[in-house]
């Protein structure tokens, strides 16, 4: 029975890529990729749909070659089975025998990879939550314990990487709030998470560093608190007989008019905005600094890319 | 391997396995069934000339006689090869024939081809990166299963065919049981060629059709067109179904019918068994090669197999 190495938290990178790229025809999906994720983060992947999140992953988990450019997993450079072997993965919505019960489909699973001890099984099974349905068909799973059942198949055989594309993709509030813990406990135990996925919010909240692609580049990679602006920004509410005078008057800093009589100034002092306001003769109902949470930042990084490349094509 | 080759075990304990065994079983019977009538109906009113059957003329008297004893032969040959011993034959030639064809065809369809209608592919790919060693264990259990069809119905006829005739009421073989058994050890050793050579077909088919339905179409018509050229003078001798032809050697045994494939095929019985062995090996090492993208005409398909399987899996 095959146990994988146990990676310490040296600083060792258990993903590389060096422009990566892959290419479908004339269309790149992924151009020039260099990544770095270093051993024990949990790392969020991050990018609009067509970005080439999934190519990457695939790219990295051996399915597909790429067309250029080198990609190293657990120390071993790709193409290398060994180092596909020993990461866990789960990618787009999880595939399984539908005519095995979650106990077959797993021992399955574990066979193909070279076997595992029996008490995994029900380790796996109590870390995601399974419930236990004696010989029960996986084809009448609902989609949320389907998505449990991937991750425990990933998480199979305690591997030293996991990649898990939209981990809690179907999952209920708790189930969400479940795996997020789950996937902290894992990371704190020294496995490297490597996920990708559309919920923002559970990414600014379990990971350490995260990397934003869009049409298959690399834009922005950092922690999540750094991404992207990181200005304050001032929310202003104004009654509705106001809202015209106070939208001369927010002119002169970069404000954005929402509904409800509410503005979002890019500037940071809350006082200078009040200021001109009072200033200017109207009252606000409520002046608030924020800091923009990483939903706010992934747009405006997705949108200037975006940008730039019709001004780029247009040019 | 052997972990690799236990996975795909219990992949193969499924309702379209063992159903389609089964049903080849069940058609193997029904067969002999239909056989047996038959034979008994020939004995009881042989086949005898419209002018003999109104005159009583001594040469008339003559070919009825004849008519009989011809009749007779007939229904005691049949008598004979439903004994256990003999049986095996016809198991072996029906699963070495279309019967067996189809079998693997639909087990290659179920069983490699459902995992990229499933998208089970990608979980197998991820655990066992050596896409050799899945080629093979893939096709190992699809020919495993074709074995054990073979063996499976010569035991139900062993057992069912003594029945059947002695109720058919067919002239009683003054053989003991095991009389007839090198016969079928010989049949069922060539057969087991045959249900390889379909395997290997069926595998390459998977990786060309990519699903179900698809692969069970492209093993199925691959070896019907192999039939249909087979008959085509010039080029007949090249087709993998005339050495299948000559190696199994199919020839008539009383009313029983042993195979599905001789009546296609003109040729072949002049290539001798040896000729044929070294036809239907060629073609199996033809397909095998061509996997890996080396060798042989008839593995053209399997070279363009092998080439998309080891370039993309867009599963």
């Amino acid at each position: 029975m095959y146990q994988p190495p146990r990676l310490n938290r040296s600083g060792m990178h258990v993903i590389g890529c060096t422009r990566l790229t892959k290419r479908f025809g004339p269309v790149a999906a992924v151009s020039e990729l260099d990544l770095d994720v270093a051993a024990g983060q949990v790392y969020g992947f991050l990018g609009p749909n067509g970005a080439g999140k999934t190519t990457t992953i695939r790219m990295l988990l051996g399915l597909i070659a790429p067309t250029a450019g080198q990609a190293r997993l657990l120390g071993r450079t790709l193409p290398d089975p060994r180092a596909v072997a020993q990461t866990g993965s789960m990618i787009e919505e999880p595939a399984f025998y539908p005519w095995l019960s979650r106990r077959q489909n797993l021992q399955v699973l574990a066979a193909t990879g070279g076997g595992c001890a029996e008490a995994e099984f029900g380790r796996v099974r109590g870390l995601t939550g399974l419930s236990e349905v004696a010989g029960r068909k996986v084809r009448t799973y609902s989609q949320g314990m389907r998505q449990r059942l991937g991750l425990a198949a990933a998480m199979l055989g305690r591997p030293p990487l996991l990649i898990i594309d939209e981990p809690t993709n179907g999952l209920d509030p708790a189930g969400i709030r479940q795996i997020r813990g789950l996937l902290r406990d894992l990371a704190a135990d020294g496995t490297t998470v490597f996920m990708s996925s559309h919920l923002l919010a559970e990414v600014e909240q379990v990971c350490d560093r995260v990397a934003v692609i869009a049409r298959g580049r690399l834009v922005e990679e950092g922690p999540p608190a750094g991404l992207g602006a990181t200005r304050r920004r001032i929310r202003v509410q104004i009654t509705a007989a106001d809202t015209q005078a106070a939208g001369r008057l927010l002119a002169r800093w970069a404000a954005r008019q929402l509904d409800g009589g509410q503005f979002l100034v890019e500037h940071d002092s809350g006082q200078d905005v009040n200021a001109a306001l009072v200033a200017g003769g109207v009252i606000a109902e409520s002046v608030t600094a924020e800091l923009p949470r990483l939903e706010d930042r992934f747009l405006e990084i997705v949108d200037q890319e975006e940008d730039g490349h019709v001004v780029a094509a247009e040019g | 391997m052997l972990w690799l080759l236990k996975a795909e075990a219990r992949k193969l304990i499924r309702p379209l396995v063992w159903g389609t065994a089964l049903a080849i079983v069940a058609f193997c019977l029904l067969l002999t069934w239909a056989a047996a009538h038959n034979a008994c109906a020939a004995m009881a009113s042989p086949k005898i000339p419209d002018i003999c059957a109104r005159a009583a003329t001594a040469q008339c008297r003559q070919v009825i006689a004849h008519a009989q004893a011809a009749a007779r032969a007939a229904a005691a040959v049949t008598g004979q090869l439903a004994q256990p011993g003999h049986i095996g034959q016809v198991a072996a030639r029906m699963l070495a024939s279309l019967p067996g064809l189809l079998l693997i065809a639909m087990i290659a369809g179920g069983h490699w081809g459902g995992e990229w209608g499933s998208r089970t592919i990608r979980q197998l790919l991820c655990r066992e990166g050596r896409r050799g060693r899945v080629l093979a264990a893939k096709w190992l259990s699809i020919w495993v299963v074709g074995v054990a069809t073979m063996l499976a119905c010569w035991l139900a006829l062993a057992a069912a065919a003594p029945v059947i005739a002695a109720a058919a009421g067919l002239p009683r073989a003054h053989t003991a049981w095991w009389s007839g058994l090198g016969w079928s050890a010989s049949a069922a050793g060539r057969a087991i060629v045959v249900l390889g050579l379909f395997a290997a077909v069926g595998t390459a088919a998977s990786t060309i059709g990519k699903g179900q339905l698809a692969t069970t179409a492209v093993t199925a018509g691959s070896m019907l067109l192999a039939l249909l050229v087979a008959d085509i003078a010039g080029i007949g001798r090249l087709s993998p179904a005339t050495y299948v032809q000559a190696w199994m050697g199919f020839a008539p045994a009383g009313y029983l019918p042993t195979n599905f494939w001789s009546r296609f095929v003109s040729g072949g019985q002049h290539l001798g068994a040896l000729a044929g062995l070294a036809g239907v090996l060629a073609g199996l090492a033809g397909v095998l090669a061509g996997l890996a993208g080396v060798l042989a005409a008839a593995a053209v398909a399997a070279v363009i197999a092998g080439w998309r399987f080891a370039k993309d899996v867009t599963a």
